[in-house]
């Protein structure tokens, strides 16, 4: 009992600030949700009975932007699953130059999304940017990859997957040093072929990392933020805006704290519903239960 | 193939040093004649007001602050956490877990609100506060990790020779963490350094601003009249401190990262 007691004195500390960032805005969000609190209040915080919530329901640009989200935050996180499995195979073999290797790829993911969200912004500039100097040398013409609201996101989805694929990479790699080498090489000598131990071997050994990643880059993707800020600004026409960028909007630019509250809240739950209906479908085949057994 | 990675990892980034290299003349339209080449870029980033290296000293001071006080919390709460038993252990694990994956943005509007009522606004190392919690879940499951690693009996053999827990800590346990200790600071610090949302609304004061608000403040103009020359030099100034860090630590941080996902 003393040492159960000693351990939860030595956690508290840090359980104390963990609630009051992560657990008192979710409070406070769901108590500002129930009250006006705009500049016409003056910021102050009157109960309006669920106005806020059949606002949502009402909000064309929040149901837009939620199957923005989406489109972005799936695609984006299957790029990077697909790409990232590729990435850590090949530096899972062994190469000359390896270590550098590694350290050049993980580059992008330790470098602040503004940075180089600026960098794109100038590679897809119309007309001075390198993407469409090579365009033209090419013989074609400019392409607006920032300003063609039918393609924009598409680039911006692009943009991401650059920045964290060293990141899943470098997860599925570490799933992959778990593999003894003997049973690839056994599976070898009995005439597999790469594909067949990539599929019968690999591949489910890695289902839990692969899991992982996933659940952990589609929550941080339904979430994106600043990348979008920097990049489009949300445009063109409101093409790429992201939930957590109309939320922004609403709190800082509209000045109306409960229905931004609103807002952020209806992405939690949105992100609760993606991430659990994603665990039951691995669930559902099966996968989900090695990775129970993995953690 | 590893041309091919190289060339799609690096080539964003070689691009930007070679655009904060040339005359703003050359970046419009190829220059026919005359050196396109200028370090002007550089001297006009750094001869600005705030100067740029000012930013840059923000964010050190934010990473450091964040760094330290993140260890000084998450060390005894991955001891306590490692040696709870129970329900207790698995459920403050799980939500761990649950608040590394959760998207910080959405926290930003009630920090702001805490921010106002406590005069923490314009703080840089109010600032370190709520990085600090959003560095802990990671790092608190790195060090449990760690902890996990270390042979009991160490420990048991320290407490029969009388060591109180401060100094069990300290002088068995802790030297024994070292590279843990090592990856979890960097990855803390490379979070903190490039953390956008909440300091995009805690700081207002333009010397006060870290690196990414600083640079995304430069370039919220339209897309036709920014300077893209004086903004490359920003980026790649803004980029070289964390480049040396990834590079002479990558070691460090691969371990790290892989170490978490064994154990997560």
């Amino acid at each position: 009992m003393k040492n159960r007691t000693l351990s939860l004195l030595l956690m508290l500390p840090a359980l104390l600030l963990l609630a009051a960032v992560f657990l008192y805005p979710l409070l406070r969000y769901g108590w500002l949700s129930l009250h006006a609190s705009s500049v016409l209040t003056g910021l102050v915080p009157i109960p309006n009975g669920g106005a806020n919530w059949g606002r949502l329901l009402d909000d064309a640009r929040f149901w837009t932007d939620a199957g923005q989200t989406l489109r972005f935050a799936f695609c984006s996180v299957a790029l990077e699953l697909l790409g990232g499995l590729g990435l850590a195979l090949l530096l899972h073999r062994p190469l000359r130059g390896r270590g550098p290797l590694r350290a050049l790829t993980l580059l992008p993911w330790a470098l602040p999304t503004t940075v180089m969200a600026l960098g794109w912004r100038w590679i897809f500039n119309d007309p001075h940017g390198p993407l469409n100097a090579a365009l033209r040398s090419l013989g074609g013409s400019s392409y607006g990859f920032l300003s063609t609201p039918a393609t924009t996101w598409f680039f911006v989805v692009l943009a991401d997957v650059w920045k964290t694929l060293p990141f899943v990479a470098l997860l599925l790699l570490a799933g992959l040093q778990t593999i003894p080498a003997d049973l690839e090489e056994a599976l070898r000598l009995e005439g597999a072929t790469r594909l067949q131990i990539l599929r019968r071997l690999t591949l489910p050994l890695l289902v839990p990392y692969l899991t992982l990643a996933l659940l952990f880059r589609l929550a941080q993707a339904l979430g994106v933020f600043d990348l979008i800020q920097v990049l489009t600004g949300g445009g063109p026409a409101g093409s790429t805006e992201s939930l957590a960028l109309y939320a922004y909007l609403n709190a800082m630019r509209f000045l109306d704290f409960g229905y931004a509250s609103t807002v952020m809240l209806a992405t939690f739950l949105l992100l609760l519903v993606s991430l659990g209906g994603g665990w039951l479908l691995l669930r559902r085949h099966g996968l989900a239960r090695s990775t129970e057994r993995a953690a | 193939m590893r041309l091919l990675v190289l060339l799609w990892s690096l080539g964003p980034l070689l691009w930007q040093l070679r655009t904060s290299l040339l005359r703003p003349e050359a970046l419009v339209a190829p220059l026919l004649e005359g050196n396109p080449w200028t370090l002007a870029n550089y001297q006009l980033v750094l001869s600005g007001d705030p100067p740029f290296w000012q930013y840059l000293a923000n964010s050190t001071l934010v990473g450091l602050a964040t760094t330290l006080l993140t260890l000084l919390l998450a060390v005894p709460c991955a001891y306590g956490l490692q040696r709870l038993r129970g329900p207790m252990r698995w459920g403050v694990g799980l939500a761990l877990v649950a608040a590394a994956m959760f998207p910080t943005v959405l926290l930003f509007l009630a920090l702001l609100e805490i921010a106002r009522s406590f005069g923490l606004a314009n703080n840089l190392l109010a600032l370190s506060l709520p990085y600090t919690a959003l560095s802990l879940p990671l790092a608190v499951l790195l060090l449990r990790a760690a902890f996990a690693d270390l042979p009991g009996e160490l420990e048991d053999a320290a407490r029969l020779e009388g060591l109180g827990l401060g100094q069990r800590l300290r002088f068995v346990l802790l030297p024994l963490l070292g590279p843990a200790l090592a990856s979890t600071a960097i990855l803390v610090f490379l979070a903190s350094w490039n953390e956008y949302a909440i300091a995009l609304t805690w700081i207002s004061r333009s010397d006060l601003l870290t690196l990414p608000i600083a640079i995304a403040r430069i370039g919220g103009g339209s897309v036709f009249t920014i300077p893209y020359g004086a903004f490359a030099a920003a980026t790649v100034l803004g980029s070289l401190p964390l480049m040396l860090l990834v590079l002479l630590a990558q070691r460090s941080i691969v371990s790290g990262l892989t170490r978490g996902a064994v154990k997560g």
